[in-house]
């Protein structure tokens, strides 16, 4: 369990910076998500931290050790990718202990450790098959395998359930967080999906066009993010956000409200409109609104009202929650 | 199936027959008949049936020369395969992975060996002046040489199927470089090294002209040069010649039908993603 912190690291490809010079604390134990739209860097910022890219300037250190320029075995890491990465020859077994193979360990130790890792796991009755006899959920247990097998410092975790389906996503987001509480480890996790960063996170950092955005827990970024960008991004559905007149009569460049702050009336309200299309979801339905002020909006209402296409209504904000920037 | 897919299928197979089948069967046939018998050249049955006196007259001429024959092609194709499947994956790999300058212009060297023929006097000179010519070594350097394009072409675009995330997973588990070739690149390569092995060796077990221009000598004799054993100016052994024919093309036609499968699987895989 150690702090990772990046010092001013920048990237460029060619003439292209991706990464504009991060600076960032990892404290020891914590889940650290990165999350960002696709093109942000979050992925080649990982890869950094990995040492599989060299960065252009900056420094990294793990555990208080500067690693900048260390290979990714002497970095004290282990990672999970996206499709995986198994060795399609080797089975199970011999791809959880292939780390411990090249670093010589004796034959019995790695049995040890690799039995033991399966356990944790639940792999222990598919050690002796191949990579290619497992499903999408056991094959990226193995990788995670692979990963705790070499006892590092940090964990780090590229997209890792984005190629899995919705239902065994979300039953890996608990096995991953059981995990992290067990293990007590340092994790950075990179995903584009907001969902698995709130739901997982201690902290996330979210980033657009290769700069950070903000660092917070997750309810601090729900409740007081820090730009419209954060706004608009963390929480689903997402903020409304509306500038010009609206904002200005506010005394801002900006205004937000989340879908759920909002009050849906059939009789009075702050803006009337009227209701364009309707998604219901069970427990809560979402609205999506036309306002004759404001044009469109997305409003979260309760599952047991009803409402039809066409229907004239008024929304009022909630004031407290209201977000200006 | 309708008429007319029987009958083209049925016309198909007649014209294969006479293009493969056939010339065969006049090979066969001839080598074992009596030479005067075979002289005739025609395609008929041998009046005599001398199969097992061709064989062994065919083996022991010019002092079991074909026998010797048989040992230089197959230390050729060996040692030839060798280098040839170590080295081609090795560049294929680098040239794959690794992008730049240099790269291009090693895959564009490799490729033009595909492209531009080989020039024989400038490449004996050259041997001569290096202690290569006439050798067995040199022989085996030139169909290297020779064999590095295709081979090189076939690695690079099999392994641009291999996720590159493998290469990256075995660098964060501590693997070196060449660690990462031996124990996770090279594994994955094998239905295409497969292909590799069959098409080229066949090719470098029959070839006529190379050994015939970089390894003259008695010593030196390669299979497909012992066809000259029974052919001269004044007397030609047709009969021992078709024997010849059919001992130098059984080994070849063996590893073809046991390996032909793989050799379209390799050809075809890469091609598209699976």
């Amino acid at each position: 369990m150690s702090k990772v912190a990046l010092k001013d690291l920048r990237k460029s490809f060619g003439a292209v910076e991706v990464i504009k010079g991060i600076d960032l604390t990892v404290e020891a134990g914590e889940f650290c998500v990165f999350v960002g739209p696709s093109g942000c860097g979050k992925s080649t910022l990982l890869r950094m931290i990995s040492g599989l890219e060299e960065q252009s300037s900056g420094h990294i250190e793990i555990g208080g050790r500067d690693v900048s320029h260390k290979e990714p075995s002497e970095r004290g890491i282990a990672m999970v990718f996206q499709n995986y990465a198994l060795y399609p020859h080797l089975t199970v077994r011999e791809n959880i202990g292939f780390g411990l193979s090249l670093a010589r360990t004796p034959k019995d130790e790695i049995r040890r450790k690799v039995d033991k890792v399966a356990e944790t796991l639940q792999l222990g009755d598919y050690l002796d098959r191949k990579p290619k006899a497992l499903s999408g959920g056991q094959r990226q247990r193995v990788a995670i395998g692979r990963a705790i097998v070499r006892d590092p410092e940090v964990f780090l975790f590229d997209e890792p359930l984005s190629n899995l389906d919705a239902a065994l996503r979300s039953q890996m987001r608990i096995e991953l967080t059981d995990l992290h509480a067990r293990l007590g480890a340092t994790m950075i996790y990179v995903t584009h999906d907001q969902v698995e960063a709130m739901t997982m996170a201690d902290k996330i950092v979210v980033l657009n066009g290769g700069r950070i955005e903000q660092v917070g827990t997750p309810m601090e970024l729900y409740d007081t993010p820090a730009t419209p960008f954060v706004a608009g991004f963390i929480g689903s559905p997402r903020m409304n956000l509306y500038e010009g007149r609206v904002a200005r009569e506010r005394g801002c460049t900006t205004y937000g409200i989340r879908p759920e702050h909002l009050h849906i009336s059939e009789t009075e309200g702050t803006w009337k409109g009227q209701v364009r299309h309707i998604e219901r979801l069970g427990a809560d339905t979402i609205l999506h609104l036309e306002m004759d002020e404001l044009g469109e909006m997305l409003a979260r209402v309760d599952g047991s009202r009803s409402f039809r296409p066409g229907q004239a209504i008024f929304a009022t904000p909630d004031e407290s929650r209201e977000v200006r920037f | 199936m309708t008429r007319r897919q029987t009958l083209l299928g049925l016309l198909a197979l007649g014209g294969a027959f006479v293009i493969f089948v056939i010339p065969f069967l006049f090979v066969l046939l001839n080598a074992m008949k009596t030479a005067q018998d075979a002289s005739q050249l025609d395609f008929s049955l041998p009046e005599r049936w001398v199969f097992w006196q061709n064989l062994v007259t065919t083996i022991q001429t010019r002092d079991y020369a074909l026998l010797l024959a048989y040992w230089n092609s197959i230390v050729i194709t060996v040692g030839a395969m060798t280098l040839l499947v170590i080295t081609g994956a090795m560049v294929g790999y680098i040239v794959q992975r690794r992008p730049s300058p240099v790269t291009r212009i090693v895959y564009m060297v490799a490729l033009s060996g595909l492209m531009i023929p080989p020039a024989v006097v400038p490449t004996i000179w050259l041997l001569q002046s290096i202690g290569l010519f006439k050798t067995l070594n040199g022989m085996i350097l030139i169909q290297c040489a020779y064999g590095m394009g295709f081979t090189v072409l076939l690695y690079r675009s099999f392994i641009a199927t291999i996720p590159r995330e493998l290469d990256e997973a075995a660098i964060i588990d501590g693997a070196k470089p060449w660690q990462v070739f031996f124990k996770v690149v090279l594994p994955l390569l094998k239905p295409v090294t497969l292909t590799i092995i069959v098409v080229q060796s066949i090719t470098i077990f029959n070839d006529f002209t190379h050994p015939l221009y970089y390894l003259p000598g008695r010593e030196n004799i390669t299979v497909q040069l012992t066809l000259y054993n029974f052919q001269s100016q004044f007397v030609t052994q047709m009969n021992l010649l078709f024997m010849n024919i059919l001992l130098i093309t059984i080994p070849p036609l063996i590893v073809f039908i046991f390996f032909n499968r793989q050799i379209v699987a390799g050809m075809t895989s890469g091609a598209v993603k699976g």
